[in-house]
């Protein structure tokens, strides 16, 4: 035991260890998970940058070929599916700002031990993870306070996700007592303590949680679904429904079709990769916060 | 705690709750809009629902609506496409739990054994990203390349394989398969991440004496990753379990079409048909009743087996 104490290296302390036929096994296991994972997104991105013939051809895996982006400048010339975008942006960062606002000082109130009545305010909470009056009820109160066919809809109504408020309080609960304790006798203010020592040491959690909500922002079809009934408010989830399973896309490649030749199945997948494609800029950088952030919120929850 | 930093006027009020609570006056101001919020979107629908005891009428409202008494009970559940939209719900749910759940520990275990960094990271990296793609995109990779019947990837291996083309979204039995496959692809590599964070507490050198005793891999596997991982995947099973009545209406409705409407309708998607298509808010209320109540009694008594196994239960 002594001689592993040497270093904190992630294999068992320089012990050199025979690579074994089920190393082999999981190496490839892993890999061809991972390939699984990739290809369709790949699939999608050489067929929306492939030519005609190649398109309807079905020749077409995991690179383009004969490389086009005529798909691409029929879909940026349509005016939809900006206002779809601006739409989608609008509420992504209007609900995540809110909803990390909320999150934030709900789980750094509720996580403070000596707070009288914390118990019965997180309980509030809680409970309706496990109980909810269900759509139609909430579909009538978000009627009743005249937000149906609004973007007001498509973020205030789920305002704060339980889950994140659950994984943030774990966090805030995990910083030690202490700091804070301190800081108050040196006069601090409770929003001073929240501002200038709390948040700094959470940038991880708050990366976190405003990823999530970012995402189910983004990605959300069913609150657009049952929301917005005007077309010129769809979302994008929802403009890129009606391209990817609606008729549009048919007769317009059509008339397309005579002046450059693009497969609908083309226009469809550059669509998809239109929609997609923010999510997959900020991924890799976000990725490190959210691995290190779901780590430390979830260990105790 | 002295009060020489308490914002209260210390003499007057010292050690009663008044006290106490005046201390905290500020947090508490802070918290006001969260609990509005729980109070007018999550507390005012549980109101609402007395709409599944009502012959609601739009022009009368909640308040003015007649009482009918169980009367939309016995009609929804006398209503056949209600009982085929519950056991879909249940089939396609504990299908994709009993392929997901299984194959999430297994990949968990196998990130867990690669020592290799780089590739670990490089293929968690890709494993996550499915889960960060819509479900609109996912249904719009299934139905227009994946598993199109002409020319769908699926489809072009199985004919140079040797087979005939299946017609994967119209048929039942295919849509199902389909389904679950869509929802493996897309949440599995997520949902390593709450077992690989269970798994970073783990004091290597028990890793390290299991070694230098002559385990080998698969042993330490067995007897040390398994068992410190038990207690959380019994809550994930749990939880899982207790959410066999919920389903997203994104994945069956995106997915689903109207030749295999028999195994595609859920929950969700009736709901949605009944009470916002049709406007029938009653039946749609009392779906959504009926669904939460069962949710809570499987909830209940999935705990209570957890602990009688000797876990520690999540309520």
């Amino acid at each position: 035991m002594t001689l592993g104490k040497r270093n904190k290296s992630n294999d068992y302390s320089g012990v050199k260890e025979s690579f074994t036929l089920l190393d082999v096994f999981i190496y490839i296991f892993i890999g061809l998970a991972a390939i699984i994972c990739l290809y369709p997104i790949l699939n999608v991105l050489a067929i929306s940058l492939s030519g005609y013939q190649e398109v309807l051809s079905n020749s077409v895996t995991w690179y383009p070929k004969n490389i086009s982006f005529a798909a691409y400048k029929d879909i940026f010339r349509r005016k939809q599916i900006w206002q779809a975008m601006w739409t989608t942006i609008s509420v992504t960062i209007y609900g995540t700002g809110t909803g990390l606002v909320l999150t934030t000082v709900a789980a750094y109130v509720l996580s403070r031990n000596n707070l009288p009545g914390r118990k019965y305010f997180s309980a509030i909470i809680l409970f309706t993870m496990y109980f909810s009056g269900g759509i139609i009820p909430t579909f009538v109160v978000v009627k009743g306070l005249g937000l149906v066919d609004t973007l007001g809809a498509l973020f205030i109504p789920q305002a704060v996700s339980v889950f994140n408020f659950v994984i943030m309080r774990t966090f805030f609960r995990e910083l030690p007592e202490s700091l804070e304790e301190s800081a108050q006798i040196d006069g601090a203010t409770e929003l001073q303590v929240l501002f200038k020592i709390v948040l700094p040491l959470s940038v991880p959690i708050i990366a976190t949680v405003g990823l999530f909500y970012a995402v189910q922002y983004w990605n959300d079809y069913f609150q657009s679904l049952i929301y917005i009934t005007t077309d010129s408010k769809y979302t994008l989830q929802l403009r890129l429904r009606s391209f990817l399973f609606g008729q549009e896309l048919d007769a317009q490649a059509q008339v397309s079709g005579d002046r450059g030749q693009i497969m609908t199945q083309s226009l469809k997948m550059a669509s998809i990769m239109f929609a997609t494609f923010p999510i997959l800029v900020v991924y890799p950088w976000l990725q490190k916060y959210f691995v290190k952030g779901m780590m430390l919120g979830s260990v105790k929850g | 705690m002295t009060y020489k930093n308490s914002s209260a006027p210390a003499g007057i009020y010292k050690k009663t709750m008044a006290a106490k609570i005046w201390r905290y006056k500020w947090l508490y101001l802070m918290l006001a809009p969260v609990m509005l919020y729980f109070l007018v979107f999550k507390y005012a629908p549980m109101y609402g629902i007395v709409m599944a005891f009502q012959k609601y009428n739009p022009f009368k409202g909640i308040f003015k609506s007649p009482f009918v008494g169980t009367e939309v009970f016995r009609k929804v559940l006398s209503n056949h496409n209600f009982w085929i939209s519950v056991k879909n719900t249940i089939v396609l749910n504990l299908l994709v739990l009993v392929v997901n759940f299984p194959l999430t520990i297994i990949i968990s275990l196998m990130l867990n054994e690669i020592r290799h960094l780089r590739f670990k990271k490089l293929t968690q990296s890709v494993l996550y990203l499915p889960h960060f793609v819509s479900w609109v995109v996912v249904a719009g990779i299934a139905r227009a390349t994946l598993f199109t019947t002409n020319g769908g990837t699926v489809n072009m291996l199985i004919e140079s394989l040797g087979g005939t083309p299946k017609s994967f979204l119209g048929d039942a039995g295919w849509w199902t398969v389909m389904y679950v496959i869509m929802n493996t692809w897309k949440e599995v590599g997520w949902g390593t991440i709450i077992y690989l964070a269970a798994l970073t507490g783990i004091d290597e050198s028990l890793y390290e004496a299991a070694y230098l005793d002559g385990a080998t891999k698969m042993q330490r596997i067995v007897y040390i990753t398994l068992p410190l991982i038990k207690s959380t995947v019994v809550t994930m099973l749990i939880l899982q379990v207790s959410r066999v009545m919920s389903i997203g209406l994104d994945a069956p409705l995106l997915l689903g079409n109207d030749s295999v409407i028999n195994v595609s309708e859920v929950i969700a998607t009736y709901v949605y048909r009944l009470g916002i298509v049709r406007n029938d808010y009653s039946q749609a209320t009392a779906i959504g009743l009926f669904q939460s109540v069962v949710n809570i009694l499987i909830l209940v008594l999935a705990d209570r087996f957890a602990k009688l196994i000797g876990e520690e239960g999540i309520i």
